[in-house]
């Protein structure tokens, strides 16, 4: 009978505390903490317009950018984790969601993200990753390609070639008809380790999409030893062969002069090169953006997203914040804004980028995707942390670009250090 | 606590004005001594403890033994670091001693300017090992920098790749490590140089001893206690050496220049492994630790015979 009592009362007395709380959280004006690594040029542009738009519904904004690597961006919200103190909102992606939300709580968007119908406007890959154990905890917030192929204008003019490369057969054709032509080096290239990471993977899935899916992302034993991966490596020792040696670790940017020049050729790149290139004063009628050359035709996207996940906080502005942040991230409008100004493609594929202040490029890019959705030829990037953890991801590109800058390692010895690297990473 | 103890006989009253007085001096040695001490040692034990748990993105407590250690040891990244620190740390510390040695001897002639020299020599040591790394790796790139010249003037087969190539790669931070840090060197060989006794020297020049002999056999073995002190500091350096890697080669190409210090990062704060990171930051510190221990013992045994003698 006491006991009984006793829980009654604690019951009612918390009732007593939660109701003018959850009277409160209507009520309150939102207000969110963001942290995120975004501080400068586009990305910095584009996250202080969603502010804006934020404040213009009447929320209070406090972005905290840390700039630099992403991975000062986790160290900062790791500290912050830590101390019991997790930001409303911070930056995160691909499946160090799904890790980083064992090690504290998360809001649950699922009622947020139904009654904007989200789900079936986002490739069904992307959505996994952002409701790991089936709820969705974070929201994509623009893509990229990073398979994107890019071709000089005037390597093309010194090449006497106007024919886009669609196949690796194509795009080897292409490359030593550049050589021949009188361009110095047919792929341009940075030598940093998600560079080499893109060669490869960008070899693979354009050979098999299916091949990559069972041996990259879900890292299947046998598909690990298969022939396309061996095949995937031959190809990137082509690709090797035709870049300049003298990149060391250098951004691919600084050889984008030399690019545009037609001192080199074609470039394997992610979808934000193309703002890379118009901020350092090119033009777009100097380069041309195609889908990544794939085998089988139609194009394969190799998808990287950047995406918000959401912290759990008790203060109610807090949480009004991260339901109107929720809010708007979904909305098409918000997208089109963010992605215009990052020159990323919307998450969203219902968004039309006919108008004006979208790029071929994008548009491109765009139709890409949603014909690689429809062929089930959108897959994960490895080289930019969305098809693996961080741990796992290292230990794979170790060997990605030690096989790059090594010409004596063969694919099959390649392919046989990648299976032990997955193996001693697991 | 003096509030609450009675009334104090007046020698022990004598005795705590004594204490009193002495106290300013008690604190400015000790409080910061015993805080840093102490903020040293709680983070090594910290780490310690963490190396020994199955800790990945943040911090959790368990056991699982050695396993991070034999899993670290295990990895490519880590042999190929411990090996690069073979050359490197053996490398840089013989160059940028005998480099050192040579400044300070030039200098030690009695020239003119000397102290201008002085300090375009030491002036490396001012510059950030970011920006050493940098500069180096734009003058080390064979398409920009040294071989380009080189090639430019007319001498079309020369080459100077070894930033680029993977076996000679970790001589590139050789080369800006030594010219950073052997104006340190000559700065030490040189205040040694200059406090060898005078007489000494004159009745060596006396006897007919020529410059050669006189270095050889009056000048230099009197320096041998400041180079060691030059070597323990020196490896010292080379051990926790990180970002002048990280600017100069990024621990390319490939991965053949990584480092201990790079390997550590890597695994604590971009693998999201921090137990093994923690397992190679211990297994660093036992490296620094049988440099400084023999060093230790060394400058211990020393006091004791100058004591004595």
């Amino acid at each position: 009978m006491k006991k009984i009592s006793r829980r009654a009362m604690l019951a009612g007395t918390a009732g007593l505390f939660a109701m003018p709380r959850l009277s409160r959280a209507q009520g309150a004006k939102p207000r969110l903490t963001v942290i995120s690594q975004w501080s400068a040029g586009s990305d910095g542009a584009a996250i202080t317009a969603l502010g804006k738009k934020f404040e213009e519904k009447g929320g209070t904004w406090q972005h905290s950018p840390v700039p630099g690597f992403t991975t000062e961006m986790m160290n900062k919200l790791r500290a912050q984790i830590m101390a019991g103190d997790p930001p409303a909102c911070s930056q995160l992606k691909g499946p160090e969601i799904a890790a980083w939300s064992k090690i504290a709580a998360t809001v649950n968007l699922d009622a947020l993200v139904a009654a904007a119908g989200y789900e079936k406007v986002v490739a069904p890959d992307l959505a996994r990753l952002h409701k790991p154990g089936g709820k969705w905890i974070s929201l994509p917030l623009q893509i990229y390609s990073t398979n994107m192929l890019f071709l000089s204008k005037r390597a093309m003019d010194k090449a006497k070639a106007d024919g886009i490369p669609v196949t690796w057969a194509e795009f080897n054709a292409l490359a030593e008809k550049m050589k021949a032509g009188g361009v110095a080096y047919p792929i341009a290239n940075g030598g940093t380790r998600p560079d080499d990471g893109q060669k490869f993977e960008a070899a693979l899935a354009g050979i098999s999409p299916a091949a990559y899916r069972t041996a990259i992302m879900n890292l299947d034993d046998k598909a690990l030893q298969a022939p396309e991966l061996k095949a995937a490596f031959a190809q990137v020792r082509k690709i090797a062969d035709w870049m300049d040696p003298n990149t060391a670790a250098q951004h691919y940017s600084i050889n984008l002069q030399r690019f545009i020049a037609g001192d080199m050729g074609m470039m394997i790149q992610g979808g934000w090169a193309q703002g890379v290139l118009l901020n350092g004063g090119f033009k777009l009628d100097e380069f041309i953006i195609a889908p990544g050359p794939s085998d089988n035709r139609h194009p394969v996207f190799l998808l990287n997203a950047d995406a918000f996940i959401f912290w759990q906080r008790k203060e109610p502005d807090l949480q009004a914040g991260q339901t109107l942040m929720a809010q708007l991230v979904m909305d098409p409008a918000i997208q089109t804004m963010y992605s215009q100004i990052t020159g990323s493609i919307p998450v969203r594929t219902d968004v039309d980028l006919a108008g004006a202040g979208w790029s071929d490029g994008q548009r491109r890019t765009a139709a890409a995707l949603k014909e690689a959705v429809a062929a089930n030829q959108a897959v994960l990037s490895l080289a930019h942390n969305m098809a693996q953890e961080n741990g796992m991801t290292a230990a794979m590109i170790d060997v990605l670009t030690e096989y790059v800058k090594n010409k004596a390692i063969t694919p099959e010895q390649a392919v046989a250090r990648l299976g032990n690297a997955v193996e001693g990473a697991r | 606590m003096s509030e609450a103890a009675p009334a104090p006989a007046p020698t022990d009253r004598r005795r705590l004005a004594a204490d009193l007085g002495r106290l300013p001096e008690l604190l400015t040695i000790w409080v910061p001594l015993l805080l840093s001490a102490g903020h040293i040692t709680s983070f090594a034990l910290w780490t310690i403890w963490v190396s020994f748990t199955p800790s990945t993105l943040v911090p959790v407590s368990g056991w699982v033994g050695l396993r991070n250690y034999t899993a670290m040891m295990a990895t490519r990244n880590w042999q190929i670091a411990l090996d690069n620190l073979l050359v490197f740390g053996s490398g840089f510390v013989l160059l940028s001693v005998l480099t050192g040695l040579l400044l300070a001897i030039l200098l030690d002639q009695r020239i003119r300017g000397e102290n201008l020299l002085r300090s375009i020599f030491l002036y490396p040591l001012a510059v950030s090992f970011v920006v050493t790394g940098t500069v180096w790796s734009w003058l080390l790139n064979p398409g920009i920098g040294i071989q380009k010249l080189i090639t430019g003037l007319g001498w079309a087969s020369f080459r100077f790749d070894w930033l680029i190539d993977r076996d000679m790669a970790i001589w590139t931070i050789v080369i800006a490590a030594v010219w950073q840090s052997s104006g340190f060197a000559m700065a030490l060989f040189l205040a040694g140089l200059r406090s060898v006794d005078g007489d000494l020297v004159k009745a060596a020049q006396i006897d007919g001893a020529g410059p050669v002999r006189l270095y050889g056999r009056v000048i230099l073995p009197t320096l041998w206690p400041i180079t060691v002190t030059v070597v323990v500091i020196q490896l010292q350096f080379a051990i926790t050496t990180f970002d002048l890697v990280r600017a100069l080669t990024g621990g390319g190409p490939g991965i053949a220049t990584q480092l201990p210090a790079l390997v550590v990062y890597d695994f604590m704060f971009q693998r999201g492994l921090i137990a093994r990171g923690a397992a190679a930051a211990v297994l660093m510190l036992l490296i620094l630790l049988a440099v400084l221990l023999p060093y230790a013992a060394w400058r211990y045994l020393q006091n004791r015979q100058s004591v004595h003698a």
